[in-house]
């Protein structure tokens, strides 16, 4: 479809609100003490009467999707709602065994809330109108070329958190950095391993445009798994919407779906009916009712959320960039806490700093690279940064051999009891000793006349050149800053 | 009192998935009508005082913890009554 050009797309105002179902935490589903790990089962293998919905099984609550709701009630700065309900969503689909969704419709466990986004160093909020858990529903397939569907009901019943936003996002790069921070907040907040590879967080984009104050139609683009489909696919909507009435079109209020090959939102109308779910208050599962001290409990061991971190680190003034880079590598790999590292150094205003770039720049990209296996952990890497970093401010160490120590010293099993030793014995300590210094700088100075004279006749940039001259011959581990001074010297006085 | 009328029912019908003939049309308008009659009576009480009932039984906070119970059922006594299974799964007909 052709781009809509920017000067009628300015005439529009764009709406968005994102629906997300977060997979939460637990071991068993929310209803059964079935395993809730379905990605490597064989179908129907964690399957019981209650995900099956025969007659006669009662659901009971897991405490721990309580647990980790209220958790995110907090990471999304709300509270846990003291009382809260279980309800039926009625609809029929082949992977809906019962007949109807539990969910939670009328007492939602968490109600209002917040999620603070930068968006191109522009902080945006956007509210947060409610979550609630659900129960998942199967999962089905549909052999190609054959008359049937077929059910596989190890994903019913797996615990939801659905976090659904206020329309308060109005571009396609706010929609992205929303689905981006709510998945730190999950994560952080150890509410999901929000792997989104195995659809542990998906989201439903609503989009409108409009041209007035009014709202116009909106469209919802369902099951988006990735940060940047959900940019594409609103983008691919507001196009299409603007596009459409342009044209003097109407825009279909319907559920439309995400083509990743061909980068296009499709129509789902076929399966669409008027909905009408019928929600009723489910009898078999009483109202659950949260006390004082479980709240005051739930908040008090919450983790350190983003929001917090960029407080923290925010003394050190890192780029945003950064802070960004570090707090997805902490999720990444919890086991590394760069973050935690960075903590406790803090007083330390340019030490941290410098850790700071050295895990950008030097270690998580060496973590990222497959090529790669570093093998320390913590607790050894406070170790092994603070003596790099003793041995570049006594000027042993470079910045190149500084980056290379730190990748030889992560690939051991073990720091060397001799961090010092063993950076010379890789030939990475640069001479800063003025009597080795000065034997090279005499050989410099008797081969390279031309450039000596050019100094004398005050070309300093002929400096440089020797002071490349004495790195290549003391093969990269002159102290540059000293070799300079020793040439000044000799060649001036 | 508004009365069902005939899209009403075809409405709930296939929101039910269930298929109805003309006769039964009929017989469902007249029926169903003077089953939301009786229930209308209802109207009549005052209920500004009281709280929403969620529950009849008295109990909350019914739940368990987030360990695996071994219901004692095996796969295959489970998909025992399913109408058709294929490799385990599950067959209905087509949807999509």
């Amino acid at each position: 479809m052709a781009k809509v050009p920017q000067n009628i797309r300015d005439q529009y105002t764009v709406t968005i609100g994102i629906e997300c179902h977060v997979q939460l935490k637990t071991r068993t589903k929310l209803f059964s003490g079935i395993s809730n790990d379905a990605r490597d089962a064989d179908p129907n293998t964690l399957i019981s009467h209650i995900c099956m919905g025969l007659p006669g099984a009662l659901p009971v609550v897991n405490a721990h999707a309580i647990e980790l709701a209220s958790r995110a009630a907090f990471a999304l700065k709300s509270v846990p709602a003291p009382f809260s309900t279980f309800d039926r969503k009625h609809y029929f689909y082949p992977d809906l065994p019962m007949g109807y969704q539990i969910t939670q419709f009328y007492d939602p466990i968490v109600i209002g809330g917040e999620v603070h986004t930068l968006v191109e160093g522009e902080p945006h909020t956007v509210r947060i109108t409610r979550a609630h858990l659900e129960a998942d529903a199967g999962k089905s397939s549909h052999p190609a070329g054959a008359p049937y569907s077929l059910v596989d009901l190890n994903r019913a019943g797996t615990p939801l958190l659905e976090i659904v936003s206020e329309p308060d996002i109005h571009s396609p790069a706010e929609a992205r950095a929303y689905a981006h921070e709510l998945y730190l907040l999950m994560k952080y907040a150890d509410v999901s391993d929000a792997d989104l590879f195995h659809g542990n967080m998906r989201f439903d984009v609503n989009v409108s445009v409009s041209k007035s104050s009014e709202l116009g139609t909106r469209t919802e683009t369902k099951n988006l798994n990735s940060f940047k489909s959900v940019e594409k696919a609103a983008e691919y909507e507001i196009n299409r919407q603007i596009s459409l009435i342009e044209r003097g079109d109407k825009i279909d209020q319907e559920t439309r779906g995400w083509d990743e090959a061909s980068q296009k939102t499709t129509s789902q109308r076929g399966k669409e009916q008027a909905h009408d779910y019928r929600y009723m208050p489910d009898p078999d599962l009483p109202p659950i009712e949260l006390s004082d001290d479980f709240i005051a409990h739930v908040k008090d061991t919450l983790p350190t959320m983003p929001d917090e971190w960029r407080e923290h680190l925010s003394r050190l003034s890192l780029d945003t960039s950064q802070i960004d880079v570090l707090l997805e590598a902490e999720v990444d790999n919890s086991a590394v806490a760069y973050l935690s590292i960075l903590q406790d150094n803090l007083d330390d205003t340019a030490y941290a700093k410098q850790l700071a770039n050295w895990f950008v720049n030097i270690e998580i990209p060496y973590r990222k690279d497959e090529a790669k296996n570093p093998q320390i952990l913590n607790p050894q890497r406070p170790t092994l940064y603070a003596v790099v970093y003793k041995m570049v401010k006594a000027n042993k160490l470079s910045s190149t051999a500084a980056k290379n120590l730190i990748q030889l010293l992560l690939d051991l099993e073990n720091l060397p009891n001799d961090l010092e030793s063993f950076a010379e014995s890789k030939g990475l300590v640069q001479v800063s000793n003025t009597d080795e210094l000065e034997v090279i700088v005499d050989t410099v100075i008797a081969e390279n006349k031309q450039a000596v004279e050019d100094i004398q006749n005050g070309e300093m940039k002929a400096l440089g050149f020797l002071v490349g001259q004495m790195m290549k011959l003391s093969h990269g581990k002159a102290n540059p800053s000293i070799a300079q001074e020793l040439l000044k010297k000799k060649i001036l006085s | 009192m508004a009365h069902l009328t005939r899209e009403d029912i075809l409405r709930l019908a296939s929101l039910a998935k269930i298929n109805l003939d003309d006769d039964e049309i009929a017989s469902m308008q007249t029926d169903l009508d003077s089953v939301l009659e009786y229930v209308e009576q209802l109207k009549d009480v005052d209920t500004s005082e009281l709280e929403p009932t969620n529950q009849v039984t008295g109990l909350k906070n019914v739940m368990r913890n987030d360990e695996i119970i071994d219901y004692g059922m095996s796969q295959e006594a489970l998909l025992a009554n399913v109408p058709e299974v294929e490799n385990n799964q599950i067959k209905t007909k087509r949807v999509l």
